[in-house]
């Protein structure tokens, strides 16, 4: 039953049919399209530059440390620094998914490290931006970066660039004060906003103080890279130049540092010496003994290194002139003559008969000086240190305004030094013994924070500015490392130095002949014969100070410590100040500790001694004290024999 | 013998020269994406010789009467079919597809050139099959003259090239004329056909593809990432385009095949929605002119053949242009005498040159 039908009507239906139908399915592709390209096109316009620009931050450089006259302590080395663009990476993977182990693998070999330990630094990364580089090595060799470049075709996610990277020029040269830099940690995060994990900040000292001034600010490149992860050319209008950070100059003598440091390192000591200028608090030098090395700790990959220093027995991470913690012994003895000639307790010419022993609050409480040492005003107890004098100063003024004297002079209380992790010690009080030991405060007691020793502690940085207060006639100023700031205006190029203030914490008003009889008192230390601190003596500078030796272990007796084992040996303190003449302004006044050093007069102040001549004398002299005579040493130790604790 | 004046007068010249213009097209937009990764503009410069064979075969078939040419159908359907079953047993593997012969440094696909063939080969059968609607006999026949190359083209497996064949398929049971019963069962036959092939036939690759474009955002950097790194450089080009050669994303690499199947991402990118709209009305120029031809053809096999070969034309622009954003599957499927490549232009230019040889012949007296 074949059908014949009009063919052309047919097909010419059906053809119409067909166009209409395309013209239709066309209409719809072209409104498809301006659905993209017309309502959505911002998007992928952001899309598309997502896609084809990518920042690569640029560091800024770190501000420089220098010294008060400008020598540098820490500045900018360019080291290879090897890292992993995971932009590039993620590509490669999804095409290859060994490529990864290869790499891991390879970078193993070239590092000559385990391949867990890459993997790890690897995964360091994972809390870091997918966008920025990750840093896999530091401080490359020549042959690491040839063999990673050699092999760039291989692994085009490795990048070997040449990264800022802190550099501390003289090592261990005032660690402390100017402390190091790390990696961020969640807590420096969570205080800095604009931070990304990866980015370097100030850790400790200088570096973390100042670490909003030393930082600058990131800049920023914009390159167009390829879907292969290619660097292809930079997009110049959108660079960002990076800003440096602000320079800043310490208060700190490279010279009187440098001196100070040799000193405890040649003696093998362990301690720390601070320098002061009485006028104005700062700091000219502070060293604190055994110090780390800051261009370890600025690495980012010294695990092994990191669990030596932690294991250190010497805490060599502690800041002693303003963390160590140490009784004061005898120059507190300072602080008692001021505290007794302000208060009335005592004055200028108030003396007291030493027998070598005497009965305080019932008990017996003995000199140093088996002997005694007969009739002895201010001057004369501060000279040669006589205990009963000082037991009879304590007992009339009584702890509590020990204390508040004291504290007037930082004791007790952080001075508030541009540092971090000051501590602040302990000044002993009826209050604080009912308040935080919950007991009684025994009158007797009294009689050992005279001399100071009991619950009293002190950082080596509050005598320095206990001793400054002597110096300067009762100011205490807030002591600070650093000087003054300079800003460089990035238009301008104009450089702005901002000072850092001196500000007077407290003041202490010493009548001027009490003034006089406790400066008296303390040249006399230095100037006479019989004085304890006769290693200190400088012709015609007038070297005025205090020595100290505090015992570490109860002993009964008269004991000399040099037999004892180093860790139960005695503490030496050696506080002065020079130019100590009279009508001569004091300029400089030094602290030195040495931690189970034997005795302030011949450990402690020869230090002194090399400090004020290297700040007054000839520069270039080498002032070190003959420590080799015998002789000397054992007149000196004599001077201040440990005084023994009597036992609560 | 074949040539008569009056005839080539007849010759519609707009018709050809949209063709051009849209080569010449394909031509700017092949430099605007290789010009940065290949500053030796190699794949130009062969586009160019593309275009110029293709414009020299383009008029020996506007010159030899379509007649003649059905004589020798069965000959070129041969010589398709022997290239295509070379292919399966020596073929090279090219980009995972055997379908590429190469002779010396030249290489061709026999696919794009057996389209034309087939077309030609099915003309021919409806020239003879005058029926208002294909008694099953001649329906099966017609099916087994798409069916041979589509199989050989399946197993070679180049789906997307087999899949180009459907529109002869819809021509002829659209324009052949089937009965609705017919219909029907075609429908159901689909329908139970469909799950089953999913299940057993087709390769993981395919069934990735189709996953992927239900939601090709799902994964930027997998394997929707193509459609999505095309949307960004068309929906970036906006209303106005980014300019010539002003491409990052293409230049970048960012999409791939961005010289052939998604040529026309550049052409967004470049040239915004107002280059769209005008490449897409060449495009409609070309085939509702085509379909003119149709209408206006001599004789049935006339018509036909411009309708096999139209068919190729708006199913490849409507296939690739709709993958460019997402409308529809991402398939091998270039776009039409734009993207590069040397088989599919000159088989373009082929037909545009039969649809004119219809078109210049449709006067019976001529």
């Amino acid at each position: 039953m074949r059908v014949y039908r009009d063919d052309q009507k047919f097909l010419q239906f059906r053809i119409n049919a067909l166009i209409w139908g395309i013209v239709a399915a066309f209409l719809f592709l072209a409104g498809s399209f301006w659905f993209v390209q017309g309502v959505q096109a911002e998007k992928y316009r952001g899309l598309s530059e997502a896609n084809a620009l990518r920042e690569i931050e640029i560091p800024a450089s770190r501000g420089l440390i220098r010294d008060r006259n400008g020598k540098m302590l820490a500045d900018n080395e360019a080291a290879y620094s090897l890292s992993v663009d995971r932009m590039v990476l993620k590509p490669i993977v999804k095409r290859d998914p060994q490529h990864k182990a290869k790499m891991f693998q390879f970078l193993a070999d070239v590092l000559s490290l385990p391949v867990a330990e890459v993997e790890a630094r690897y995964d360091r990364g994972k809390v870091i931006p997918l966008a920025k580089p990750l840093a896999m090595a530091e401080e490359l060799t020549m042959q690491q970066v040839a063999a990673i470049q050699s092999n760039s075709v291989l692994y085009p996610a490795l990048n070997v660039l040449p990264v800022p990277r802190r550099n501390y020029p003289y090592g261990t040269m005032a660690a402390h004060v100017m402390g190091f830099i790390g990696e961020v940690n969640e807590k420096d995060l969570a205080q800095h906003p604009d931070l990304q994990q990866g980015d370097l900040i100030g850790k400790r000292g200088v570096e973390l103080m100042y670490d909003n001034y030393l930082r600058g600010k990131d800049g920023a490149e914009y390159w167009e890279y390829d879907s292969h992860g290619r660097r292809l050319s930079e997009y110049v209008p959108a660079r960002k130049q990076p800003l440096a950070g602000d320079n800043v100059y310490l208060t700190i003598d490279f010279e009187l540092q440098r001196r100070a440091e040799q000193y405890f390192v040649e003696n093998e000591m362990v301690g720390a010496t601070v320098a002061l200028d009485p006028r104005n608090g700062e700091v000219l030098a502070m060293a604190s003994s055994p110090a780390y090395n800051p261009n370890v700790y600025s690495k980012r990959f010294t695990p092994d290194v990191y669990k030596t220093i932690q294991s250190n027995p010497f805490k060599i991470e502690l800041n002693r002139a303003i963390q160590g913690l140490y009784s004061p012994g005898s120059v507190f003895k300072n602080v008692m003559a001021m505290a007794g000639l302000i208060d009335g307790a005592i004055d200028h010419q108030t003396t007291f008969h030493c027998t070598g022993s005497g009965v305080f609050s019932g008990r017996r409480f003995r000199c140093w000086k088996k002997e005694g040492h007969g009739d002895v005003d201010v001057q004369r107890a501060l000279k040669v240190s006589c205990d009963i004098f000082f037991y009879n100063t304590g007992q009339r003024l009584g702890v509590d305004k020990i204390h508040d004297y004291a504290q007037r002079l930082t004791f007790g209380e952080i001075s508030q030094v541009d540092l971090d992790g000051e501590k602040a010690g302990l000044v002993p009080s009826v209050a604080w013994a009912r308040d935080k030991q919950k007991r009684k405060w025994y009158p007797s007691e009294t009689i050992s924070v005279a001399i100071g020793q009991g619950p009293l502690i002190v950082t080596p940085l509050q005598v320095a500015n206990m001793t400054a207060a002597i110096a300067n006639g009762g100011k205490v100023f807030r002591p600070h490392v650093v000087r003054f700031i300079e800003k460089k205006d990035a238009k301008s190029g104009k450089i702005q130095r901002l000072k850092v203030a001196s500000k007077v914490l407290s003041e202490v008003k010493l009548a001027p002949p009490a003034l006089e009889a406790v400066r008296r008192g303390l040249w006399k230390v230095v100037n006479e014969q019989g004085g304890t601190g006769g290693n200190a003596r400088i012709e015609g500078l007038g070297v005025s100070g205090k020595t100290g030796t505090v015992q570490v272990i109860a002993q009964r007796g008269w004991v000399k410590s040099d037999s004892l084992p180093f860790k139960f040996r005695d503490h030496a303190w050696f506080a002065a100040y020079a130019p100590g003449e009279v009508g001569q302004i004091p300029s400089m006044v030094v602290v030195v500790f040495v931690e189970h050093g034997g005795h302030g007069g011949s450990d402690a102040a020869p230090l002194a001694k090399l400090l004020f001549e290297s700040r007054f004398r000839d520069k270039d002299m080498s002032a070190r004290l003959d420590l080799s005579n015998p002789e000397t040493l054992e007149q000196i130790k004599e001077g201040d024999l440990p005084l023994p604790k009597s036992s609560r | 013998m074949i040539i008569r004046e009056r005839a080539l007068r007849g010759v519609d010249f707009n018709f050809i020269g949209t063709a051009i213009i849209l080569a010449m097209i394909g031509i700017v937009l092949i430099y605007s994406a290789t010009w940065f990764s290949e500053p030796s503009l190699a794949t130009v410069k062969r586009q160019i010789i593309w275009v110029a064979i293709g414009l020299g075969l383009l008029t020996l078939f506007v010159i030899v009467d379509y007649h003649v040419l059905f004589d020798v159908a069965p000959i070129l359907y041969a010589i398709g079919i022997a290239f295509l079953i070379y292919l399966l047993v020596w073929g090279k593997v090219t980009a995972n597809v055997n379908s590429w012969i190469h002779i010396g440094a030249f290489r061709f696909q026999p696919s794009e050139f057996m389209k034309v063939f087939t077309a030609l080969m099915l003309a021919r059968f409806f020239d003879s099959n005058d029926h208002a609607y294909l008694d099953f006999r001649s329906f099966m026949k017609a099916m087994a003259i798409i069916g041979f190359p589509v199989g050989l083209i399946i197993v070679q497996p180049d789906f997307g090239t087999a899949a180009s064949f459907f529109p002869l398929i819809a021509v002829a049971m659209f324009f052949g004329g089937i009965r609705p019963r017919v219909w029907v069962a075609m429908i159901l036959i689909v329908a139970i056909a469909l799950p089953i092939g999913w299940a057993f036939f087709l390769k993981p690759y395919q069934k990735e593809r189709i996953v992927i474009f239900l939601n090709p955002e799902r994964d930027p950097l997998g394997d929707g990432y193509q459609v999505t790194q095309a949307k960004i450089a068309i929906g970036s080009g906006g209303i106005h385009g980014k300019g010539f050669r002003q491409s990052t994303q293409a230049r970048l690499d960012f999409i791939p095949e961005h010289h052939t199947d998604f040529i026309f991402s550049v052409l967004g990118e470049e040239w915004g929605f107002i280059g769209v709209v005008i490449v897409l009305s060449l495009y409609l120029f070309l085939i509702i002119q085509a379909m003119t031809f149709a209408k206006h053809a001599r004789d049935r096999g006339g018509t036909f053949l411009v309708i096999c070969l139209i068919s190729f034309v708006i199913f490849h622009v409507l296939i690739n242009v709709a993958m460019q954003i997402g409308v529809l599957p991402t398939t091998g499927i270039p776009l039409p005498l734009i993207s590069y490549g040397g088989s599919s232009t000159m088989m373009f230019l082929i037909a545009i040159g039969l649809m004119a040889n219809v078109d210049m012949r449709r006067f019976v007296n001529a």
